[in-house]
């Protein structure tokens, strides 16, 4: 019998820690935009509560947690998704889906290559916010709103964020019910809302960067 | 009516297989599917050709022996069907039908259509049995199981072990059947005894097999023949997490 450890190396295993490290991710993304719905209430607003996040003492050892999450989220899909290529190593010539009451979608299809679409994307995303130019406002705290509106005022940056949130929006519409699928939560009452749940805020996070981000671009347009 | 087939031909385990293209001139709707294989096969006999080799033996859709990819759907279009139980009144005359075996590293290729599942075997050798001795059949009600309990356990038990679930699945993944009859055994009082090695045991065999993991899309659900559902698989990761911390 595997020891415990062991036991996360296991096809259950897998799925356990792609879903919950996937849960946290998607639980982030929800703090994450509610945050940046803020930006619509000005930028002493914004800056107050970036002031916020940055001076907490919290945030290194929270931010390290995050990383952690992510590199074991991707870790374990990439070799996951190797180990599945493997398990069938002659393809059909033709395959159908059978429909109903199968979930396959051309989300839940493409989880790899939107996986790996939104890893660039967050390199990126990080190069250009956290270790972005430092403008400071006129109370001395880290001007992000500033920072925000050049970056949106450049319509390649825009249109490359819009096509990473539609990116962001086909992960999550399989991956936020997916995760918790993963992690044995499942009923005849609950599955069917968890897997509207899932459509649902998959939408809502994406649509919602989507409008901050055109609005950012408006914005710099009106000036 | 007068169909084409395209028909994966495959002369041994070792040895490329291609797809080849059968004219099936002469074939009655209200032949089954694999009637219509065996028509073929007679014109291929008369002919002095090798008869295309298929596995089928109840023919009633309750034995899981049969099992082919019917133009890309394992058992054909049909829900909760064995292709045994498909029917060619399901198909328009000059329609063509790409027939292709069960496609998995752990499922390979004997001959033709006919795929070796005895990795199915040995993952219910591995775990998939109940080893204190029940003695003879007990008193309808001597161990007290609830209705539904007792139907779940059924619903589960209800796997002939066809293997379309690791065909439909894009990871040739084995995690229904396994499920399956993990939830059978873990739901009953009889299954107790074994009910945290079970699990562990049989995901270690599954996965030493070559089978893939689970990417909850229930491709299977949707393809196998007993309608089981993926609420077993998620049942299997419970099992599996509580096994975890009591070993």
């Amino acid at each position: 019998m595997p020891s415990r450890p062991r036991s996360l190396d296991s096809s259950i295993g897998t799925k356990l820690l792609v879903g919950f490290t996937g849960f946290l991710l998607f639980l982030y993304l929800i703090l994450h935009i509610g945050g940046n719905v803020m930006v619509f209430l000005g930028p002493d607003t914004f800056n107050g509560y970036s002031d916020l996040l940055l001076s907490n003492p919290l945030i290194i050892p929270i931010e390290i947690g995050l990383v952690m999450i992510f590199l074991v989220h991707i870790y374990k899909t990439v070799a996951m998704t190797l180990d599945n290529r493997r398990a069938r190593p002659v393809k059909y010539a033709r395959k159908k889906s059978a429909g109903a009451p199968s979930r396959k979608s051309v989300a839940s299809s493409t989880m790899i290559v939107s996986g790996l679409w939104l890893l660039l994307f967050i390199v990126i995303h990080v190069r250009t916010f956290k270790f972005g130019p430092e403008y400071e406002t006129a109370s001395g705290v880290r001007d992000l709103y500033r920072l925000e509106m050049e970056n949106f005022s450049d319509p390649i940056t825009v249109v490359f964020y819009l096509i990473s949130m539609l990116v962001v929006g086909s992960h999550l519409w399989h991956g936020a019910s997916s995760a918790l699928q993963s992690l044995g939560i499942d009923s005849q009452t609950w599955t069917p809302r968890i897997l509207l749940s899932g459509k649902v805020a998959a939408v809502l996070i994406a649509g919602g960067f989507i409008v901050i981000t055109v609005w950012a671009f408006s914005q710099g347009a009106r000036t | 009516m007068r169909l084409t087939l395209k028909i994966w031909r495959q002369a041994g385990p070792n040895v490329a297989g291609r797809l080849v293209v059968y004219a099936a001139d002469h074939v009655s709707p209200d032949m089954s599917f694999l009637e219509m294989l065996d028509v073929v096969n007679e014109g291929l006999i008369k002919k002095g050709e090798d008869a295309i080799a298929f596995d089928s033996d109840c023919r009633e859709g309750i034995c899981g022996m049969c099992g082919l990819v019917v133009n890309g759907i394992p058992h054909g279009p049909d829900r909760g069907t064995t292709v045994c139980q498909l029917h060619m009144r399901r198909f328009k005359d000059g329609d063509t039908i790409t027939i292709e075996p069960w496609r998995a590293k752990a499922f390979p290729v004997v001959k033709d259509l006919v795929v070796d599942r005895s990795a199915f075997d040995r993952i219910i050798a591995a775990g998939g049995y109940v080893s204190v001795n029940c003695g003879g059949a007990p008193d309808g009600n001597a161990i007290p199981i609830s209705k539904d309990v007792s139907e779940l356990a059924m619903d589960s038990a209800a796997c002939i072990g066809c293997g379309a679930c690791v065909a439909a699945c894009k990871n040739a993944s084995a995690h229904l059947f396994m499920s399956a009859k993990i939830s059978h055994l873990a739901l009953l009082p009889q299954g107790q005894v074994e009910r945290a090695r079970r699990v562990v045991q049989m995901v270690t065999q599954a996965d030493a097999e070559g089978f893939g993991s689970c990417s909850n899309e229930g491709e299977c659900e949707a393809v196998c023949p007993k309608e089981i559902p993926i609420s077993n698989i998620a049942r299997m990761t419970r099992e599996y997490l509580r096994a975890v911390v009591r070993i």
